[in-house]
C-alpha cells in the first residue's frame, strides 16, 4: 500500500472510515515509520486542541453589559427619604449650633408663640418643645457619661451623635413610608 | 418537547428574571470572549464586542426558537458580528487576510533541537499549540475555534458558517495539516 495522505490520517484518526480502510491504514502504520509519526504528530495535535487554552474573560464585560441592560436608578422613595433627613440635620445642627447655651431661640419661639394665636404659633411652640425636651436628653446623656465613665463629653458632641443617629433612622424611616405610599398607588 | 438547561434559563430571562441572563452570560462568556478574542487579537477590542453580543443577544432573546439549539444560535449571531467587525475595519482585514504563519519561539536556524525540546512538557505544546491557532488565516482559524473551542459539532458549525458539512470538514483538516506542519517547523511536534 502507497503511503497515507494528510487527510487519510485524519479520517483514521476521527473514526471516519470504513471497516477495511481502517484495517489498511492499520497495518501500514505498522510497517512504515515516517507514516506512522506522522500520525502521532496528530494524534497529540488532537489532544492539545481537546483542551483549549481559555483566555479568562475580564470581569469588566459581564459588569458593563449588566449595568446597561439594567441601569440601578435611585428609587424615588429614597430621594424623598435622604432629602427628608437632611432638612432634619440642617435644622437641629443650627439650632444646636447657635443655641444650646443659652437657650435664647427656644424662648424667642415661646414670645413669638405667645403672640400669634394661629396655627403658626403651634408649630412654632411644638418645635421648641421638642428641642427643650431633646436638649434635656442630651443634657441627661452628659450626665449619665459623666457619672458612669468620669468623661465630660459636652452637650454638643452627644448632640450630633445622637443627631447622626436620629436623621439616620428618619431616614431609613421616611423610606419605608415613602415605599409604602409608593405601594399602595 | 424537554428543555435543556440553556433553554430553561432563556424561558426564566423571558419572563423577566434578569438573574438568570447574568447566568446565561456567565456559562458562554468564556467561549464567546475566547472565540472573538482569537479572531480579532486585540483585547480591547474583543471586550467591546463581546460587550455587544451579549447586549444584542438580549434584545433578540424573544426571538429564539426553541426548536434550535441556543448555542447554534447564539453563536452564530457571534460568528456574524465578528465577520461584520471585519468588514467595516479594512486595516483589519489586511492584517488578518495577509498573515502568513510567523512561527516565533523556537525560529533560530541552528536551533539545538534535541534535548531542549525534549523538556517541552505536554502544558507548553498545549500552550504553543494554542498560540499558533491565532495565527493561521481567519477562514481556517474560525473552524478551529467554533470545533475545539466552542465544542460545536461539523453539522453546527455548517449552519452557522453556511458551508456545506464537507467543506466544514476538508477545511478543518486542511487547518490541522497547517498547525501541524507549523509545529513541525517549530520542532514542537517530532
Ligand atoms: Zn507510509
Amino acid at each position: 500500500m502507497a503511503c497515507l495522505n494528510e487527510t487519510k490520517i485524519q479520517d483514521y484518526i476521527e473514526g471516519g472510515l470504513t471497516a477495511v480502510e481502517r484495517s489498511l491504514v492499520r497495518d501500514h502504520l505498522i510497517v512504515c515509520a515516517k507514516c506512522n509519526a506522522s500520525y502521532q504528530r496528530y494524534e497529540k495535535l488532537e489532544k492539545s486542541l481537546g483542551e483549549p487554552v481559555y483566555i479568562t474573560p475580564p470581569l469588566i464585560i459581564e459588569r458593563n453589559v449588566l449595568r446597561m441592560l439594567f441601569p440601578r436608578i435611585p428609587s424615588y422613595s429614597s430621594i424623598f427619604a435622604l432629602l427628608a433627613a437632611s432638612f432634619l440635620l440642617l435644622v437641629t445642627s443650627i439650632y444646636i449650633y447657635f443655641d444650646f447655651a443659652n437657650n435664647s431661640i427656644v424662648q424667642a419661639f415661646q414670645l413669638t408663640s405667645h403672640d400669634t394665636s394661629n396655627w403658626l404659633g403651634s408649630i412654632i411652640k411644638a418645635i421648641s418643645t421638642i428641642f427643650s425636651t431633646v436638649y434635656v436628653i442630651f443634657k441627661a446623656i452628659n450626665a449619665f457619661f459623666e457619672v458612669i465613665f468620669k468623661v465630660n463629653m459636652g452637650v454638643e458632641i452627644i448632640g450630633l451623635c445622637m443627631l447622626l443617629l436620629l436623621s439616620w433612622s428618619f431616614y431609613l424611616l421616611s423610606r419605608l413610608v415613602f415605599k409604602k405610599i409608593k405601594g399602595s398607588n | 418537547m424537554s428543555l435543556d438547561d440553556d433553554q430553561v434559563l432563556i424561558q426564566k430571562i423571558l419572563a423577566g428574571k434578569r438573574a438568570s441572563f447574568e447566568e446565561l452570560m456567565k456559562k458562554h462568556n468564556k467561549r464567546i470572549f475566547g472565540y472573538i478574542y482569537r479572531m480579532v487579537r486585540d483585547e480591547d477590542v474583543a471586550i467591546e464586542l463581546t460587550q455587544d453580543f451579549f447586549l444584542k443577544l438580549y434584545h433578540v432573546l424573544d426571538k429564539y426558537n426553541f426548536e434550535y439549539k441556543f448555542t447554534t444560535w447564539a453563536y452564530r449571531i457571534c460568528y456574524n458580528m465578528v465577520i461584520d467587525h471585519v468588514r467595516k475595519n479594512p486595516a483589519h482585514i489586511e492584517s488578518l487576510e495577509n498573515d502568513t504563519i510567523i512561527p516565533k519561539l523556537m525560529d533560530s536556524e541552528n536551533y539545538v533541537k534535541e534535548d531542549t525540546l525534549d523538556d517541552l512538557v505536554k502544558e507548553e505544546i498545549r500552550e504553543y499549540t494554542w498560540s499558533v491557532v491565532n495565527r493561521i488565516p481567519p477562514k481556517f482559524r474560525e473552524l478551529i475555534l467554533m470545533r475545539y473551542l466552542q465544542e460545536l459539532k461539523y453539522e453546527e458549525i455548517a449552519d452557522i458558517t453556511q458551508l456545506p458539512v464537507g467543506t466544514v470538514k476538508n477545511r478543518l483538516f486542511k487547518a490541522k495539516e497547517m498547525l501541524k506542519t507549523e509545529l513541525e517547523k517549530d520542532g514542537v511536534l517530532k
